[in-house]
């Protein structure tokens, strides 16, 4: 059967099982844009404010729904404004497959209208990527995407389609998609479950691969079995209950003082799908000292990259853990659970000193937006302060319910990321824990909450600071604070309004609870809640730092 | 810090030898000498890349490289001295 390449486009997304799309058109993606107006009941396209939405959005579903994000954009500024949305994509492992439109064949490379390299410019923020010159590979070319995007780490792959190519035909074979391999790691457990044996400290310190692989229950089983706590990376956030005792939460620059202290204190540290980041680690030649360190990852390169491990596996972490626990020896030591008692105790006598009961502060207002809602529900946040706090506080009970962007640190990232996550729960309830800066950058995906009746409701911590480096200058520049002071007169409940959204500006904790206990449905909610300029994020290990230099305060 | 040389056999398409040195760059390390020739497999060229680094440097590069779906093997080359 001779298709077109718009039409085999369209094929393949139905052959992967893609059902919503987010994107935006333009003159070199108007042929699929035309075959999508044609299957617009069987693939669901999202049109937002801006590419870098679409992209963030395409993300934000992948996250969510563990699925394979799609995200198309027509050529030249079109796939520009998709860069930030890829390169997140690409550091935080999320897969995704951003299809961009291009000028025709014989036009590439004469600088023409509307053309960029995209290929070029995406070449180091991608698993890979394509140009797609000959119509005869467009169907094994969009396979091949989606099997690289999807399998061993995921991550983003870009499928530049020139125009000539959308509306060319050749014969379709409808090949089904490449299955994934599932080689089980080989590795030496006995070596393994010896050293386990011998340690009297072991801490777990678990990333987002956990959550990749789907290992949660493998994660629980490990620690309870060890007796050992567990520290989160920021990707890591959810793979555990935030009830469960053993879990010490955050663990890094603005990890708690329980998770950090532990770090520093075991004898034994199993790594398990994260890649110590230096957000997570600090001086890294403090972090090595005076423990065994197994890293479990599924990306040979990240292992002994960053920190170096005495013990190398490079395996899917459920795969390894699957075999690891069966051959491990329960273990107990009442030392250390005794130790680890005191040092959440301790931080909770922190955490008390960062926040005056019933104060309209950052912790208060995030723990009541937590308490609204139940276990389910979809949280997003921008970058910043407010992310900090969230990922402290938002007491998160269930795996790929955090959406925050953690390697690229992508302020903007929310909105969009809370609109992919409401379509991934079918238009739930979704939460959006904003900056006013950060807000400031995607505000227009407003438009796409609106038109797509999106329940999202956005809670803007609005400290009229550039929070995160006001307090960067407020503890290591001497307090010139500068240009991190906004002084901004936006009223966001009214800005709110003009959009078609329900706006309310909040003042304390019980109106926040009144407006929270009464949010419409099908309509977007944002919440303007006023806070100090002045609030930290504590504790905080200065940037390059180890625990010895600690910032507690309170 | 010593010289040392991969050997890969990559794909024989456009871009991959942009990929390749990008990775390189990527980690401020300085190509010294760059070979790439076709082979008897019209759709595979070989490419021979000295670069200067120690223990850590050589491994990370030959795992990124490895991460590249346009590179089909990598041989990290150790100097062999023939005497004749
Ligand atoms: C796109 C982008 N530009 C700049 C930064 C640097 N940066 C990190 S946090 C931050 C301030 C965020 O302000 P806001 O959203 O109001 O959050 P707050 O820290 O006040 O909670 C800035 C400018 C960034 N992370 N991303």
């Amino acid at each position: 059967m001779k298709l077109s390449g718009a039409e085999i486009v369209i094929r393949q997304l139905e052959a992967h099982g893609v059902t919503t799309v987010f994107g935006y058109p333009g003159g070199a993606v108007l042929t699929l844009y035309d075959e999508l107006y044609k299957a617009s009941d069987r693939i669901h396209h999202v049109l937002t404010a801006h590419e870098q939405g679409a992209a963030h959005a395409a993300d934000g579903y992948a996250r969510v729904t563990g699925k394979t994000g799609v995200v198309i954009a027509t050529s030249g500024p079109g796939a520009t404004n998709l860069v930030t949305g890829i390169a997140n994509a690409y550091l935080d492992s999320v897969p995704m497959v951003a299809i961009t439109g291009n000028v025709a064949v014989p036009m590439l490379g004469r600088d023409s209208f509307q053309e960029v390299n995209i290929a070029g410019i995406t070449n180091s923020i991608v698993k890979h990527n394509y140009v797609v010159r000959d119509i005869e590979e467009l169907e094994e070319t969009l396979r091949e995407a989606f099997y690289i995007a999807s399998s061993g780490r995921c991550g983003p792959v870009l499928v530049d389609i020139p125009k000539n190519i959308q509306s060319e035909k050749c014969e379709y074979a409808g090949k089904s998609p490449i299955p994934a391999t599932n080689t089980p790691c080989v590795f030496d457990i006995a070596e393994i479950a010896d050293i386990i044996a011998r340690s009297e400290r072991p801490l777990i310190y678990a990333g987002g691969g956990v959550i990749a692989s789907g290992a949660q229950d493998k994660l629980l089983e490990l620690s309870e079995k060890l007796a050992a706590p567990v520290g989160l990376s920021l990707m890591g956030l959810g793979a555990l209950s935030s009830d469960y005792p053993l879990n010490l939460g955050l663990k890094g620059m603005h990890g708690g003082y329980a998770s950090n202290m532990a770090a520093a204190e075991c004898d034994l540290l199993i790594a398990a799908g994260t890649r110590f980041s230096d957000r997570a680690t600090g001086d890294v030649g403090e972090y090595e000292k005076s423990k065994t360190i197994i890293h479990i990852d599924i990306d040979n390169a990240e292992i002994s990259k960053n920190v170096s491990s005495n013990i190398e596996i490079c395996g899917d972490v459920k795969d390894v853990l699957t075999q690891l626990i069966p051959k491990v020896q329960a273990k107990s030591h009442e030392k250390w659970t005794t130790r680890i008692t005191e040092l959440v105790k301790e931080q909770k006598k922190q955490e008390q000193g960062y926040a005056v009961p019933e104060a309209f502060s950052p912790k208060n207002i995030i723990e009541a937006v937590c308490n609204n809602f139940d276990e389910d529900t979809v949280v997003a946040t921008d970058v910043g302060q407010h992310q900090m706090w969230t990922a402290q506080y938002y007491k998160l009970r269930k795996p790929r319910t955090l959406l925050t962007s953690g390697g690229l640190g992508a302020m903007g990232y929310g909105l969009g990321a809370a609109i992919g996550g409401c379509f991934a729960r079918n238009k739930g309830r979704t939460v959006l824990i904003t900056g006013d800066g950060s807000f400031g950058m995607n505000l227009n995906e407003l438009a796409t909450a609106v038109t797509n009746k999106l329940p999202i409701v956005i809670i803007i911590l609005n400290n009229q600071t550039l929070g995160l480096p006001y307090q960067w200058q407020s503890m290591f520049y001497e307090q010139r604070y500068s240009q991190s002071i906004m002084n901004r007169k936006t009223d966001f409940a009214a800005l709110a309004q003009a959009f078609g959204a329900r706006g309310h500006r909040i003042e304390n904790l019980k109106s926040l609870k009144e407006v929270l206990e009464n949010l419409s449905d099908g309509i977007p909610t944002v919440i303007d809640c006023p806070i100090g300029g002045d609030e930290l994020v504590l504790p905080m290990i200065p940037p390059g730092g180890s625990i010895k230099d600690m910032v507690v305060g309170g | 810090m010593e010289k040392f040389t991969v050997e890969l056999l990559v794909e024989n398409k456009y871009g991959v030898l942009n990929r390749i040195t990008a990775l390189y760059a990527k980690r401020g390390y300085n190509i010294d000498s760059l070979y790439v020739h076709a082979t008897e497999d019209a759709s595979l060229s070989r490419m021979l890349i000295t670069s200067t680094g120690d223990d850590y440097i050589r491994i990370q590069m030959v795992k990124q490289i490895s991460k590249l779906y346009d590179v089909r093997q990598v041989i990290l080359m150790t100097e062999v001295k023939i005497k004749i």
